[in-house]
């Protein structure tokens, strides 16, 4: 009498067994697998092409240390992500076009003291000026944009402020095109950087030097400011659970401005140094970078200040290697046209296997 | 004064200020300087100066709530304060002016491309700095005096008014349209629009005005009580019903012969971005599922239906076959465009169906704009023409009827496409699948607590979305005839959304009105053109932040939108106990007030 029922029972779990195919696991699994491979063939056939067609040793050095520069520049606008997401939780879309503003507003001093001579009178000090004034644009734009167009929603069903963000970002970029028209301009850099530094036997482009150390100085500044002040702690306090912390007396408004606040200072300094590494500045500008620094931010695990440093500098990396890398070894005719390409694809790989990204908790579900 | 809000007044007016120069520098003004919307004075530039001190003037004019309840300003106060702000405006209007004018126009400009001697002289008026800004001002200030007027004065008098001049003006601006329907009709138009400047003439402003406004009396008076009886019988009669459908469609078939070929083809274009929206709004609208790569069904749709009707590529030597291609008719072509589509839904969305919110709309986002990347790339080429894109998309031709030569046949074929996509999308929402995604999108665990397979619903929205979006592409693959990756980009994506969203999610007429009012209108009026991406975005925001459910809401969605609201504004004023009173502040507060539970 128990056997029977037993075995009904084991026919019945080996059903539910069966039912309870994990179809999504086996896609990913499956999924992951061909990705792989692509890459890994890729990679292969590309480092066995004929010596004659094959990358030389420079140029895949070149490639690192401008794929560092760039992450590292994506890093500093990450951030404004990151530190957004972590407080709000939700994507500040426009911030690309925060970037765009400090850039414009830093192209106006560089062209007038470009004019003026001053610019390779005193290239340390017009930099500087450079700095500060795109950081109080951005600033103001960043302070602007969630004092009109996210603060009155702060409570909205979470679809109402993502489009909200993607209109504020259309209405800014094509403010900037009415403001200062839709041509191209030419950013002018201080003579005293072109060319290259020597360090510990590396040969470093200059500009990608002050790049690297700009950006560095900074994260640090910023991991301090967050972790040491009292500000910094309100942040924190906000980003794990905004009614308890104000409950507990901290100035929830505030603390979200001042996130914004940092958010544009740091795309701010981001500006400045894309628009020197690149010497372009449009009003368009804002939306690449705005999409690859927020992959970035996903890509180290978004919330997360070092996630954004790390998911940076992989980005920049990936972006720069990946076309020479895999795409070469597929014979495809152009492949840094494609780079954009990999950011999106990185984007979504990401979300689908690892929505915690890389730093992150490895969280499932982005409710 | 006592009792005047100083500081809500010079704050509305400074913003009021600020908006004004915004438009300044942006160069709308410049842009609408010259066209002329009555007589020869009033053209819309001048119309947009004292604007910004208007809506400043009706926004702080607006009802108080003081401990729940209600305080309207009387009209005296209204006007006074009205006035006061549009000072305010009004002088920081000026003095940017001035300051512009002294400081050199020249050096602005190097920063300010929009800053220029023709700006200033149309700021002044042509009547130079001191003289020509007193005019400025004196025009502020008007401006914020009918703003208070228009939010103070009795309904009966400020209601007409208001629609007689925005009929007027709305006339004016299509004065390149209701001057040709006249025509078809056979009716002169030379009274009404002056042939020189196409505005409107002042006779025909006058006359426009008093009819507008005497209807809007009328209206009031007891022409909406017999509107909503004659509604009622229509509703009750299904003969009646069927009859109302008849009037529409015959009215619609007739609709491109009254306006000719130039309107036609911008109908045309209205059409196609009414599928995407019908599309687009079954997975935003009816799911909930934010898609910001919806243009990946678009491009989809337009080249699938290249290379399935023989389609050739772009070289730099002549044309050449696509790799891969059939010549089959459009009218086979199309269904399996649209079941291709389909497939292509369900494969982008199996894989991101555990995302939600923001993070699907960047995956979608990152997947349209792979789409868009590869389409212009060289490694495309052999495909799909790369960067050069395709040529030679079949017209459709059937019964004679040339779709791509001829606008107002096109209009036809795209109307059918519409109607078969409102009907299924209509059908879709009233039936259970319809009910499924409006659970799911009000309450996923709970939706799937209650045994609804949340995964194949959402499927479903992206394959219905995909099929129905792939169809505009296909449609406007066959208007065109050639297909370029450009035509492909995100803008496409951001354009449905704000389709969908100013009609309002979920609501098909709002759809239809959206795409009207975002494609139509810039259509018809070229000046926009440069302009439209901007209005885009400020339209965007403003309709989410201050009327979230659109134009034309869907009752249900606008109560899941406005429910949060109303919410969020009791904890904001500390007064959730009497949620009751801060009800009537949510726009469209008689629907928020049907929701029992505000927490």
């Amino acid at each position: 009498m128990g056997t029977a029922t037993e075995e009904r029972q084991e026919r019945g779990a080996q059903l539910g067994r069966l039912e309870r195919l994990p179809w999504r696991k086996i896609i990913l699994i499956v999924l992951s697998i061909l990705i792989v491979s692509i890459v890994a063939i890729g990679a292969f056939r590309t480092l066995t092409l004929p010596p004659d067609q094959r990358y030389a040793p420079a140029a895949w050095r070149d490639f690192i240390v401008l794929g560092v520069a760039q992450g590292a520049i994506y890093a500093l606008v990450a951030l404004g992500y990151t530190l957004v997401y972590g407080i709000l939780r939700m994507i500040n879309f426009a911030h690309g076009e925060v970037f765009m503003f400090g850039a414009f507003a830093a192209f106006f001093f560089s062209d007038a003291y470009e004019r003026s001579g001053f610019l390779d009178a005193n290239p340390w000090a017009s930099i500087a000026i450079m700095l500060v004034v795109a950081m109080l644009t951005s600033m103001g734009v960043a302070v602007l944009l969630e004092r009109v167009a996210y603060r009155p929603l702060r409570n909205a069903p979470r679809l109402v402020p993502l489009i909200t963000a993607i209109g504020a970002s259309l209405f800014l970029q094509n403010s900037a095109r009415g403001f200062f028209g839709a041509q191209t301009r030419g950013f002018g850099v201080p003579t005293i950087l072109d060319g290259t530094w020597t360090v510990l036997g590396l040969t470093v482009d200059r500009i990608q030097a002050v790049v690297l150390l700009t950006v560095v100085v900074a994260v640090i500044l910023l991991s301090t400011f967050i972790s040491k002040t009292t500000t910094g702690k309100s942040m924190r306090a906000v980003a794990a659970d905004s009614e308890i912390a104000s409950l507990m007396g901290i100035r929830v408004d505030r603390v979200i401005v001042t996130t914004f606040a940092i958010g544009g200072l740091l795309a701010g300094i981001a500006a400045v140094l894309f628009s020197m590494t690149f010497q372009a500045v449009d009003y368009t500008m804002g939306f690449r970078i705005g999409i690859a620094a927020f992959t970035a931010a996903v890509l180290g695990g978004i919330g997360s200040i070092w996630g954004a440093a790390l998911g940076g500098i992989s980005l920049g990396l990936l972006q720069s290697l990946g076309p020479a890398l895999i795409l070469t070894g597929y014979a495809i005719p152009s492949p840094f046209q494609l780079k954009d390409a990999f950011t999106f694809l990185v984007l979504v790989l990401v979300l689908i296997f690892r929505p915690g990204g890389l730093l992150g908790s490895g969280e499932a579900e982005k409710v | 004064m006592r009792g005047l809000p100083t500081a809500s007044i010079v704050r509305a007016g400074l913003v009021g200020g600020v908006s004004a120069l915004f438009v300044s520098l942006v160069g709308l003004y410049t842009r609408f300087a010259d066209l002329e919307l009555v007589g020869e004075q009033i053209t819309l530039g001048r119309v947009l100066i004292p604007a910004p001190a208007l809506v400043a003037a009706y926004v702080v004019t607006r009802p108080r709530f003081v401990g729940g309840e209600r305080r309207p300003i009387v009209l005296g106060g209204g006007l006074a304060v009205g006035t006061f702000t549009g000072a305010v405006t009004g002088a920081v209007f000026a003095l940017a002016v001035w300051f512009a004018d002294w400081f050199g126009v020249d050096r602005i400009r190097q920063v300010f491309v929009q800053v220029t001697e023709p700006l200033i002289d149309f700021l002044t008026f042509d009547k130079g700095v001191p003289a020509g800004l007193a005019i400025l001002v004196v025009l502020c200030l008007a401006g914020g005096a009918i703003g208070g007027f228009e939010r103070t004065a009795p309904a009966s008098i400020r209601t007409p008014a208001a629609v007689g001049v925005l009929t007027v003006l709305a006339l004016g601006l299509l004065q390149r349209i209701v001057p040709i329907i006249l025509i078809q009709l056979g009716i002169e138009a030379d009274w009404l629009y002056t042939p020189s400047t196409r505005g409107l003439t002042w006779l025909g402003a006058a006359g426009i005005f008093v009819v507008a406004a005497a209807a809007n009396v009328l209206w009031t008076r007891g022409g909406a009580r017999a509107g909503q009886r004659v509604r009622t019988t229509i509703q009750e009669a299904p003969a009646a019903k069927l009859g109302l459908l008849v009037v529409t469609l015959s009215l619609l078939s007739v609709l491109p012969l009254l306006l000719g070929t130039v309107i036609s083809e911008v109908l045309g274009q209205v059409m196609v971005f009414v599928l995407l929206g019908i599309g687009l709004n079954i997975v935003v609208g009816y799911a909930g599922l934010l898609d910001l790569g919806y243009v990946a069904f678009f491009a989809f749709g337009a080249y699938t239906t290249g290379l399935l009707t023989g389609a050739l590529l772009n070289t730099t030597t002549g044309a050449a076959e696509p790799v891969l291609s059939a010549d089959l008719n459009f009218y086979v072509a199309v269904w399996i465009v649209a079941l291709m589509a389909a497939g292509l839904g369900l494969l982008i969305g199996a894989p991101i169906l555990r995302l939600r919110g923001d993070y699907l709309a960047i995956v979608t986002l990152g997947l349209g704009e792979i789409v868009s990347i590869i389409t212009a790339s060289r490694w495309a080429q052999p495909l799909i023409g790369g960067p050069q894109g395709m040529r030679g998309v079949t017209n459709a031709e059937i019964l004679g009827l040339n779709f791509q030569k001829d606008p107002q046949a096109f209009y036809y074929l795209a109307l059918a496409f519409v109607l078969l996509a409102l009907f299924v999308s209509w059908r879709l929402a009233a039936s259970r699948v319809g009910r499924a995604w409006t659970a799911m999108r009000e309450d996923e665990q709970v939706a799937d607590a209650m045994g609804i397979s949340t995964i194949k619903y959402k499927l479903l929205a992206f394959a219905m979305g995909g099929a129905i979006g792939a169809l505009g592409g296909s449609l406007f693959a066959v208007n065109i005839g050639s297909l370029s990756p450009s035509s492909f980009g995100i803008l496409i994506s951001i354009t449905a959304l704000a389709v969908v969203v100013l009609g309002g999610l979920g609501s098909l007429p709002g759809v239809v009105v959206g795409a009207l009012v975002l494609i139509g209108l810039p259509g018809l009026l070229r000046e926009f053109e440069e302009y439209r991406l901007l209005i885009y975005g400020g339209a965007l925001v403003a309709i989410m932040v201050l009327r979230p459910q659109g134009l034309i809401p869907n009752v249900r969605r606008s109560r899941e939108l406005l429910e949060e609201e109303v919410e969020q504004d009791a904890w904001a004023k500390g007064v959730t106990g009497q949620a009751e009173a801060v009800v009537g502040v949510v726009p469209g507060g008689r629907l928020a007030g049907e929701s029992e539970n505000l927490e």
